[in-house]
């Protein structure tokens, strides 16, 4: 940011010239985009990020960078419709989302909500350039959208820098909210710590202890992460043994070697931390090669659309941890809602990426409406109070200390295709994790939250 | 290329549009990051254009010093205490140029299709380097977070360059600064030389250059730039990422380049302006979503297809079409230009050499074989000071590949070569052309892109300048006696009113002219002719004839010729090779009456030999 | 882990994945031997080949059928671009035959994404073939074993047609000299545009016939591609045997480093690559000039 602000008088020129020969002290911002304004403030705050100059007309922009194309391209376009349906309830005073945030009204504080989205392929520098532009053109005032950690722990850096709010979708990693926090993140979904902790005891219990264990790993942090809590747990709890971990770039499609590997390391579960079509091709394969059903398959991290992708003859007896599944609205009558509403718009019933998606924006916009203003430091200051709010499974808190949302963790297993209801009954919600027992403590992972302004 | 009356006009130029950028650009509908965006490709493609479009290198590869740069500059604003962003800029872009520097060594081993695979594979390694063993330093798929905007610490007086005009103005700044660099060494001697090697590598050897050094040096050059580029990137972000290694980068790179025109070093940044240009309109104004990438892509197909020379190409040729034709200079009276060229040539220079008597060129036993074939067998030969030897022989006789022999293009199977008391047998053609042995082709061996008068230069820069100098930064036209060798050099040849003419748009026999002009160029004591007069009319073989006599005043000459009417009037001793042997040698009065020769030529019809 | 069960089952894999890279490189190969066009699309045809038949098959419920289509279409494709396009470049300087394949690389793979979206699309292997082979020393799919079967009779077909007919041996002869067979009244245009389509055929019948292994989207072409470079020069460019002694080669160092470390496998191709042209400039068994 720069030192001073020169007033509202000299036009830029001058100002530029003296800059470029490097003797000229001082800065003004003239080009449309973010950077202070030169002119004084009519309120007692000065600008910062994209306010007040977001929230200035009609409508407010929120903008979503998800993978479209690549290896999570389906994951991506299931949040994103996600998003899509919290924007059109806010707009609407739908039902829903009045309980989840009642002060919304046509809008969040007054003005329209409006989605801008762009493709990030799952690449930090692609949803980077879109945010940055989004930025530009439209004044964002809320970034989100992440499917690959990867990118949601680039824009939590970007958003700080930014000083605009940022909420991951799907973000497994726990560094999202561990090393890599920022004060202006907040994480709604479950993470790899917690998946880790809800389906080990699961696990131990149908099976016992001391038992070999294989794991899969896609090479970066997300996979690193689950991977290490997963076994972490199993091990101190229960004595099971890593007999191997068979790490692959993202987007491997013969997963032949690893396999093999595996196929000749003795293990009895196959723990495949793989997400998307990654998860898929390596389970398809893992049964070509006769590892299923010998082995037993747990997908610690659960992945939308698996059972659908990969066949019911795999995902059968798979325990899986996960954020949401649509036979909770059985449970929850809010999760009903969100079941119908999302089927009535999107002709099927939604996975968890959606939920977290649609639950993300309505916590939002809850804090807003709450705050009573756009000002981010508030909005945040608001949000770190910790209250107790409404989710669609019941009541939940975000920690002030690393921003993450306490909220329970489901387990899943999955059904043989003769159980299955209708066509998309494919798991069966079998034990169900509080938050609190599941999350570690809130400095466990080295989070310091950075400045508020 | 400016004459030196227009000198700096384009920098001029750049400066005024970098100066309006901010105003005009937004209007037409870009972002202000796109902007400066814009600017950091088209840093990274000035490095790739000087490599590329300049020197004809096609190297994948360029990511891998991007990301290098960048990570490293990125690392010290990040994890150490290191804050001076600038300082860390500059120390990113030496470390990207010493690793380009090792990577150069690998690589341009090879050339053409094989260096592109190498780069490829540089590039992948590098990702995988980044992404994994090193990721502790690189943040592995994380890239490093938190680099901060760019900023100037004087000690007395700082600022930071936060938002995005103060960032424009810091990144125009460099680009400026890069452009001046680019445009300096483009206009010195190595530029010269890095066209010659894109033209012709071979011939650029043969006069006398060190290729590989030159090429080694733009392949450093193109690292640096964009190491410099990529630090620039994670200032830009606030985020360095991981994919700035990845094949895909580079691809980016040269289709940007492709799609603006290579060889103008402003190709990238038009190229990179239309694509991130489109990339926004389509995604975000069109609201295209996934179909973006496709239409970008048919966007440069069609580019490729339809402009042969990208944007900048297109827009040049539109420009030469609307600037009326300059008149060409009348053609002067032959006879005043025999005589000046007589004259012209009592005064060509050559090398000097260790003795002016005797031998000075003795060849012992020298044999090629290619596989089962031998095409030179166990050949004595001698040439004295100050001859003028002709060699003839059938089809087949293996004269070509002698000569190739001697000018060391070529390395004979045994034997050896000894030019002025020195052993020249396991030289290199440059270093013989710099001892003063140089060949005129057979077919001509020009620079088809450039002029009669750079094409002279690059010969008489081998002289002037040695085998490699570093001059990067040096004017071509302040190269001492540059100029006065090549107008002369020109005049020899009757081509000085032709200097300023593309090589494409002379006729044949002004070519094969230059082609005896790039070698007399580099004032060479002992001077190889293979087959001058192939393809001239009779009155440019008489010319021609009398051009040799003229020049072979205080140089040794040998000359490979078929026509033997010219030949014999022009040389001292005659030497006929067949089926790769020494036949025999002699007068040509001689030669002509040996019954083994005629033999030789018409295969043993001896009757018809007493006619003439 | 190395153990002795496991490293003759990493031999097998490499052998299945070795013969596959084999068929997709001779086709590169080819082409670039005889029209000296690098043909960047060449992993972009491999996925088309893939999704012709999986078109095919979703019409059809035959696999047969779903392999023919493959090839066909992308021999079609292959004589198409050729004509079209291509032709048009062998006057123009080699970077913009590159930058020209490279963009119909891209833009077939956004065709596809277009019309079929990002998600994968399976097909099934044919019923006889799908299920579990034992095989002494390991299990292994009994598809990929007939992969390896299908593939190695591509192969000896394409072996067939390059040295034992007629037109193989003008191809050859293209190969080595295009200019000679032209002057020989041989009509070389239409020889280019066949070899083009053989070549991007290959590929095409190795996307289609791997596409049970590994499913189909957009952009399984893509590490296909460079993987198929690697095997080109460590074969030798413009040699068939090469090709396919590259790619065993190729397979093999693949699957035996991920017996170690996966992670390094794909670097460890390129260092080979690496050596190879440091060593021997012109790839195993290429011949001098080609470049």
């Amino acid at each position: 940011m720069s030192q001073s602000r020169d007033s509202k008088l000299n036009p830029s020129r001058l100002t530029r010239r003296r800059m470029l020969q490097a003797t000229g002290a001082g800065g003004v911002t003239m080009v449309p985009g973010l950077g202070h304004m030169g002119w004084a403030q009519a309120q007692d705050k000065p600008a910062i990020g994209t306010w007040p100059a977001g929230s200035q007309g009609n409508t407010v922009y929120v903008a979503a960078a998800v993978p479209l194309t690549g290896t999570y391209a389906v994951q991506g376009a299931d949040e994103l419709k996600g998003w899509e349906l919290a924007v059109e309830h806010i707009n609407t005073n739908h039902p829903l989302m009045k309980t989840l945030a009642p002060k919304v009204n046509n809008g969040v504080l007054g003005k329209k909500v409006e989605l801008k989205s762009a493709d990030s392929a799952a690449k930090p520098n692609q949803a980077l350039q879109a945010a940055q532009t989004f930025i530009n053109q439209n004044k964002v005032i809320l970034l989100t959208g992440s499917t690959s950690s990867a990118v949601a722990v680039a824009m939590n850096k970007f958003a700080q820098r930014e000083k605009i709010l940022y909420m991951p979708g799907i973000s497994g990693s726990n560094d999202t909210t561990g090393k890599d926090c920022v004060r202006y993140g907040f994480r709604q979904g479950y993470f790899g710590e917690m998946a880790a902790n809800s389906i080990g005891p699961i696990l131990l219990k149908t099976f016992g202890r001391d038992r070999k264990m294989a794991f899969m790993t896609p090479d970066y942090t997300y996979g690193h992460t689950t991977t290490e809590s997963t076994e972490r747990f199993l091990r101190d709890k229960g004595g099971w043994k890593t007999v191997t971990n068979q790490v692959s770039p993202l987007g491997t499609q013969d997963f032949s070697q690893y396999l093999t590997n595996i196929a000749n390391s003795g293990a009895e579960f196959l723990m495949n931390v793989n997400w998307g079509r990654d998860a898929v091709l390596s389970s398809q394969q893992a049964k070509q090669f006769g590892l299923l059903p010998k082995m037993t398959l747990v997908l610690p991290y659960q992945i939308p659309f698996f059972a659908k992708e990969a066949g019911v003859d795999i995902s059968e007896g798979v325990f899986a941890a996960t954020d949401f599944w649509w036979t909770l609205e059985d449970k929850y009558p809010l999760a009903k809602q969100f079941v119908e509403a999302f089927q009535k718009k999107f002709g099927y019933r939604p996975e968890w990426g959606a939920e977290n998606a649609y639950v993300s924006f309505a916590h939002w916009a809850r804090m807003v409406t709450e705050t009573g203003s756009f000002y981010p430091p508030d909005v945040i200051k608001h949000w770190e109070k910790g209250e107790k709010i409404p989710s669609l499974v019941g009541d939940v808190h975000y920690r002030p200390e690393d921003h993450q949302c306490v909220r329970p963790v489901f387990v899943v297993r999955g059904k043989a295709k003769k159980d299955m209801r209708n066509a998309e009954d494919f798991w069966e919600v079998v034990d169900t994790q509080r938050g609190e027992d599941v999350i570690q403590s809130p400095t466990a992972f080295g989070c310091k939250l950075g400045d508020y302004t | 290329m400016p004459t030196r009356q227009r000198a700096y006009i384009v920098e001029i130029l750049t400066l005024l549009a970098l100066i309006a950028a901010p105003f005009v650009l937004p209007h037409l509908g870009f972002a202000p990051a796109t902007i400066n965006r814009i600017l950091i490709w088209g840093l990274v493609g000035i490095g790739f254009d000087l490599l590329f479009g300049f020197t004809g290198l096609l190297s994948f590869g360029q990511a891998a010093f991007f990301g290098t740069g960048g990570m490293f500059a990125a690392y010290l604003l990040t994890n150490t205490s290191f804050t001076n962003t600038i300082g860390a800029t500059l120390i990113g872009t030496a470390v990207a140029g010493v690793v380009g520097y090792l990577i150069g060594l690998l690589a341009l081993r090879r050339t053409g299709i094989y260096f592109a695979m190498i780069t490829v594979a540089i590039a992948e390694v590098f990702f995988f380097l980044e992404f994994n063993p090193l990721s502790d330093y690189t943040g592995g798929e994380n890239g490093l977070p938190g680099v901060p905007p760019p900023n100037l610490d004087l000690g007395f007086w700082s600022m930071t360059f936060g938002s995005n005009t103060q960032m424009y103005a810091f990144f125009a700044f460099w680009y400026f600064v890069g452009l001046v660099i680019a445009l300096r060494i483009v206009r010195s001697p190595v530029g010269l030389l890095l066209r010659a090697i894109r033209d012709n590598p071979l011939r650029a050897q043969a006069l006398g250059h060190n290729i590989h050094g030159y090429k080694l040096t733009v392949f450093v050059v193109a690292a640096m730039y964009a190491g410099f580029a990529g630090s620039l990137l994670g200032m830009l972000q606030g985020f360095m990422p991981p994919d700035a290694f990845m094949f895909h980068t580079s691809g980016e790179i040269v289709m940007q380049t492709a799609i603006g025109g290579a060889g103008w070093l402003f190709g990238p940044l038009l190229g990179a302006a239309v694509w991130l240009y489109l990339a926004d309109f389509f995604q975000i104004t069109l609201d295209l979503g996934a179909s973006w990438k496709l239409v970008l892509g048919i966007v440069f197909v069609l580019l490729v297809v339809f402009l042969r020379h990208g944007l900048v190409g297109a827009i040049v040729d539109l420009w030469r079409l609307a600037r009326p034709a300059r008149p060409s200079a009348p053609p002067s009276e032959p006879a005043r230009a025999a005589a000046t060229r007589v004259q012209a040539a009592a005064q060509s220079r050559h090398k000097s050499t260790r003795s002016t008597s005797g031998p000075i060129l003795q060849v012992s036993g020298l044999t090629k074989r290619y596989g089962g074939l031998v095409a030179n067998s166990d050949i004595d030969f001698s040439v004295d000071h100050g001859e003028i030897r002709g060699i003839i022989g059938p089809n087949g006789a293996g004269k070509s590949t002698f000569f190739k022999m001697l000018t060391c293009e070529v390395k004979p199977s045994s034997g050896r070569i000894v030019f002025d008391g020195r052993d020249i047998t396991a030289m290199s053609v440059s270093d013989a052309c710099q001892l003063g042995l140089t060949k005129s082709y057979q077919i001509n061996q020009l620079f088809d892109r450039l002029t009669v008068r750079q094409n002279l230069a690059i010969a008489a820069l081998g002289e002037l300048r040695g085998k490699f100098k570093l001059d990067l930064l040096k004017s071509l036209p302040k190269v001492p006696g540059l100029d006065p060798q090549v107008e002369s050099t020109a005049a020899l040849v009757h081509l000085e009113d032709r200097l300023d003419t593309p090589v494409a748009e002379l006729a044949y026999g002004e070519k094969r002219r230059l082609e005896i002009g790039l070698a007399l160029a580099t004032s060479p004591s002992l001077l190889l002719l293979d087959e001058p007069l192939a393809g001239m009319s009779p009155q440019e073989r008489v010319e021609t004839v009398a051009l040799l006599k003229a020049i072979a005043a205080g140089r040794t000459m040998i000359v490979i010729d078929h026509d033997m009417d010219a030949l014999f009037e022009l040389v001292g001793k005659v030497t006929v090779l067949q089926e790769g042997r020494l036949l025999v040698e002699g007068t040509p009065d001689e030669i002509r009456s040996n019954a083994e020769v005629q033999e030789a030529y018409l295969g043993g019809i001896h009757e018809e030999a007493g006619a003439e | 882990m190395f153990t002795w069960g496991n490293f003759i089952s990493q031999c097998f894999n490499g052998l299945v994945l070795g013969a596959l890279l084999a068929l997709i490189s001779s086709g590169l190969t080819i082409i670039y031997g005889t029209l000296g066009v690098l043909n960047l699309a060449h992993g972009a045809m491999f996925m088309l080949g893939g999704y012709a038949g999986w078109v095919a098959y979703t019409y059809t419920g035959s696999f047969i059928v779903a392999v023919a289509a493959g090839a066909i279409f992308v021999m079609l494709v292959g004589v198409v671009t050729e004509r079209l396009i291509i032709r048009h470049f062998y006057a123009r300087p080699h970077e913009d035959q590159l930058l020209v394949t490279f963009g119909l690389g891209i833009v077939f793979v956004e065709l596809v994404r277009y019309f079929f979206g990002s998600l994968s699309k399976t097909v099934p292997p044919p019923q006889a073939l799908a299920g579990i082979t034992p095989l002494g020393f390991m299990v292994y799919p009994t598809y990929r074993l007939a992969l390896l079967g299908i593939v190695t009779v591509a192969l000896l077909a394409l072996y067939f047609i390059l040295y034992r007919t007629r037109i193989g041996m003008i191809v050859r002869a293209g190969i080595e000299d295009a200019v000679m067979v032209d002057s020989l009244g041989i009509n070389i245009q239409k020889v280019f545009m066949l070899v083009f389509g053989i070549g991007a055929m290959a590929a095409g019948f190795a996307g289609i016939v791997n596409a049970p292994v590994v499913a189909v989207a957009p952009d399984v072409g893509d590490a296909i591609l460079v993987q198929t470079f690697v095997v080109v020069v460590i074969g030798g460019v413009g040699s068939f045997p090469g090709a396919v002694l590259g790619g065993l080669i190729a397979g093999e160092i693949i699957s035996l480093t991920s017996m170690f470390n996966p992670a390094y496998s794909y670097v460890m191709l390129f260092i080979a690559m690496t050596l190879v042209l440091v060593l021997r400039p012109y790839g195993l068994l290429g011949t001098v000039g080609r470049e």
